[in-house]
């Protein structure tokens, strides 16, 4: 599911608040069978969340930002699995490089390799294109594909437009707060702004 | 996986970054020999003078110094979301307390180990003699205000006059921990004729197990609300 809206629509508090980083200030919601208000250890089990600057430390390498995940995850931190998951979001051969040094592209890569590294029933993702070049575009893509294919269920707040976006099976739109579902007669581009759409050309 | 580990990781994390960046230690050390210099020099060339007060002026350079130490506490964490980021795993979040309780302990623990030498050279005082009663007090009076620090600092963590805000909060809760590390280590130090000095160390380690449980217990409260 895609959610669209302008800015301040509430996008992001609702992805925080699904994944129990808010408390509602009013009345509960349930994931998976779970409340919001009595039991969010059981919904922070299932759900990863990608927010635009991601969960991670500047003075630790990728690999060590990945382990740490690993472990706070309660998972036993195994070097092949984040060797593999290096590969796959391209940041192999930068692994043990500090994350300073890198550029905000490869930040949100290495954050993206977070709800990778663990097993997770729910992925939100806040604003996944922005700060990516055209490949880092195709990876998310690529990325919710992967999600889609093993049943994790996607919610992704997107402003710009890309294939992911457009594949989404449910467009909702967020007005002051208020939920709705896109109307077909209603174009999704109305909703996103110019960034480039995923699979653009590349410019050398 | 139990709170331990998850403590673990972040003990790891935390003491790893700082030893890449040693951005606490050495601005703990740089302070609190400053703050040991300005007394010394403040209170003259009185040998018996400086012995007398040497308890008290070490408590005042580790409140400040553990201050300074405190303020950071969080800090590594805004590069990453806040604490956002650590509540967003699963798991008890009293692991992020434990966690940061014991680097900011093992962090306290090392400035105190170049700090005390330090104060024993400018106080003119011999400390061998003592070394294991100071060890004691240091111990406990270090957890005792890494304890009562660690929940405060995470409390104002989002706070504009955070800076303000925690000695504001932390002094007047740590009232029974300097009181019982000040008057144990001049006891110590004076040879501790009549034994007196096991009495504030029992207030301090009962300070440490009252004060432990009420913020291990009230923590996951404070960090959702």
């Amino acid at each position: 599911m895609c959610l669209v809206g302008p800015n301040g629509a509430g996008k992001t508090t609702l992805l925080k608040l699904v994944a129990t980083l808010l408390r509602p200030s009013g009345g509960d919601a349930h994931v998976m069978g779970h409340s919001l208000l009595n039991d969010p250890d059981e919904i922070r089990k299932r759900t990863g969340l990608l927010t635009v600057r991601g969960f991670l430390y500047d003075d630790l390498s990728a690999a060590e930002n990945l382990h740490f995940t690993m472990r706070m995850a309660g998972l036993k931190p195994r070097r092949e699995v984040i060797a593999r998951v290096l590969e796959r979001i391209g940041l192999a051969e930068v692994a043990d490089n500090r994350m300073r040094t890198f550029s905000t592209g490869m930040r949100k890569r290495l954050a993206l390799g977070q709800l990778l590294v663990r097993p997770i029933e729910i992925a939100l993702m806040d604003e996944p294109y922005s700060g990516l070049d055209s490949q880092g575009m195709r990876l998310v893509d690529e990325v919710v594909a992967d999600f889609k294919a093993a049943g994790t269920t996607v919610l992704l707040a997107s402003h710009q437009d890309g294939e992911a976006v457009r594949e989404a099976e449910k467009t909702g739109i967020l007005r002051r707060g208020h939920l709705e579902i896109l109307p077909e007669s209603e174009p999704l581009s109305r909703h996103l702004s110019v960034g480039g759409p995923a699979g653009a050309p590349e410019v050398d | 996986m139990s709170v331990l580990h998850r403590a673990w990781a972040i003990v790891w994390k935390d003491l790893l970054i700082e030893a890449r960046t040693k951005q606490s230690f050495n601005a703990m050390v740089f302070f609190a020999a400053l703050v040991l210099f300005i007394f010394s020099f403040a209170l003259g060339p009185d040998t018996e003078l400086l012995q007398e007060v040497a308890g008290g002026l070490l408590w005042v350079g580790i409140a400040f110094t553990g201050l300074l130490s405190l303020s950071r506490t969080y800090q590594n964490e805004e590069t990453s979301g806040g604490l956002e980021g650590l509540r967003a795993y699963p798991g008890d979040s009293r692991a992020i307390y434990l966690g940061k309780l014991l680097g900011n302990i093992v962090l306290l623990l090392l400035v105190e180990a170049v700090l005390i030498p330090a104060a024993g050279i400018l106080f003119q005082a011999n400390l061998w003699p003592h070394a294991l009663g100071l060890a004691a007090v240091s111990i406990l009076g270090t957890i005792g205000f890494s304890l009562v620090g660690t929940f405060y600092s995470a409390l104002t963590v989002n706070l504009r006059a955070r800076e303000v805000m925690l000695p504001l909060l932390l002094f007047p809760a740590l009232v029974p921990v300097l009181l019982g590390a000040v008057n144990a280590t001049t006891l110590i130090l004076e040879g501790d004729l009549m034994g007196e000095a096991v009495v504030w160390l029992r207030v301090l380690g009962a300070f440490d197990i009252i004060f432990f449980v009420i913020c291990i217990w009230i923590f996951p409260i404070a960090l959702e609300e």
